[in-house]
């Protein structure tokens, strides 16, 4: 069991699960676009919140367990945002169609989001991080301009701010607390 | 500090209100009401191309592309039709004064 469950093609096939369903429920692009949007931001808030929530926890074993994990959650983040950037097209339809609304606030800052992400998932790879070495780090914190970006998309297109504020209240907590640690340990550091 | 942020979390996570989805609240009695199939087609006669329509906050909420082929959301009153906000992809087209 306990293979199974550490097993990577287990964890790929709990990341997919989402997405084979919304793909079989043959649902019109435009009414797949809530759920593919919720899943992206909820596997991106899930990776940036490992790292906080291994201090939290204490280094509490699921976290680090999640932590080995953080790559892949981090590329399904990605690749939940492409299906669903494939269900707005399909939507649209034609270019001039999305080019037109391409100035609205709630649209750019999700094109931005993507764009963030996908240099993140173009890199994830054992390649690009012996070739920008140093630069990889700062790159993977793309990361947390593209959480951003997707909260004032959410908040802005989305009847109604409870659903994005709910996903990302823990993750504003959880840096809250990494902040407060931070400043805490540097402040009286014989207490480290 | 830990402590806190533990139950926080917790309570984050579990209380989802289910607060009112909308923008616009409309406050008219149900017996006033016009069907909504009526105010479809009076849209789709207005050059629109409605793709779903519900019930919101007491209002009649369409989504559909308008004349100009933009994606719109749009309240109307359910017994009078009349519109009373529009918003393109969260962005307000029109809103009644
Ligand atoms: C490529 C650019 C993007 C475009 C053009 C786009 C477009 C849209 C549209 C049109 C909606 C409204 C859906 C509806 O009416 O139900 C939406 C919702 C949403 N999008 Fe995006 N999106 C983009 C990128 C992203 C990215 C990168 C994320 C997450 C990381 C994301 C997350 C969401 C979420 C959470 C929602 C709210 C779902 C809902 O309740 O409707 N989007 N997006």
């Amino acid at each position: 069991m306990k293979a199974i469950v550490n097993h990577r093609i287990f964890f790929w096939t709990l990341l997919a699960l989402p997405a084979v369903a919304a793909i079989l429920s043959g649902k019109d692009a435009a009414d797949q676009l809530h759920g593919t949007g919720e899943w992206s931001a909820r596997l991106l808030i899930l990776a940036l919140a490992i790292s906080p929530l291994v201090l939290v926890a204490r280094r509490a074993r699921w976290t680090l367990w999640l932590q080995q994990r953080r790559r892949y959650i981090g590329v399904a983040a990605f690749a939940y945002a492409a299906l669903h950037t494939f269900y707005y097209v399909m939507d649209m339809e034609t270019l001039p169609a999305i080019l037109s609304e391409i100035t609205i606030i709630s649209i750019w800052t999700g094109w931005l989001a993507i764009i963030a992400m996908l240099l993140m998932a173009l890199t994830s790879n054992d390649a690009s991080m012996r070739w920008l070495r140093a630069g990889w780090k700062k790159l993977q914190r793309l990361a947390y301009p593209a959480a951003i970006l997707t909260l004032a998309h959410w908040l802005l297109i989305h009847d109604g701010v409870t659903a994005a504020l709910i996903h990302f209240a823990p993750l504003a907590l959880l840096e809250a607390y990494r902040i407060a640690h931070h400043l805490n340990r540097r402040k009286t550091p014989a207490h480290a | 500090m830990r402590k806190i942020i533990m139950s926080a979390l917790a309570a984050a996570t579990i209380a989802a209100p289910a607060m009112a989805t909308g923008k616009v609240t409309c406050d008219v009695p149900e017996s006033e009401w016009q069907p909504r199939e009526a105010l479809e087609a009076q849209l789709t006669a207005e050059g629109w191309t409605v793709r779903k329509s519900k019930v919101d906050g007491g209002c009649y909420e369409v989504y559909a592309k308008d004349e100009e082929g933009r994606k719109i959301e749009a309240y109307f009153d359910p017994a009078t039709f009349e519109k009373l906000y529009v918003a393109q992809r969260g962005k307000v087209l029109f809103e009644k004064k």
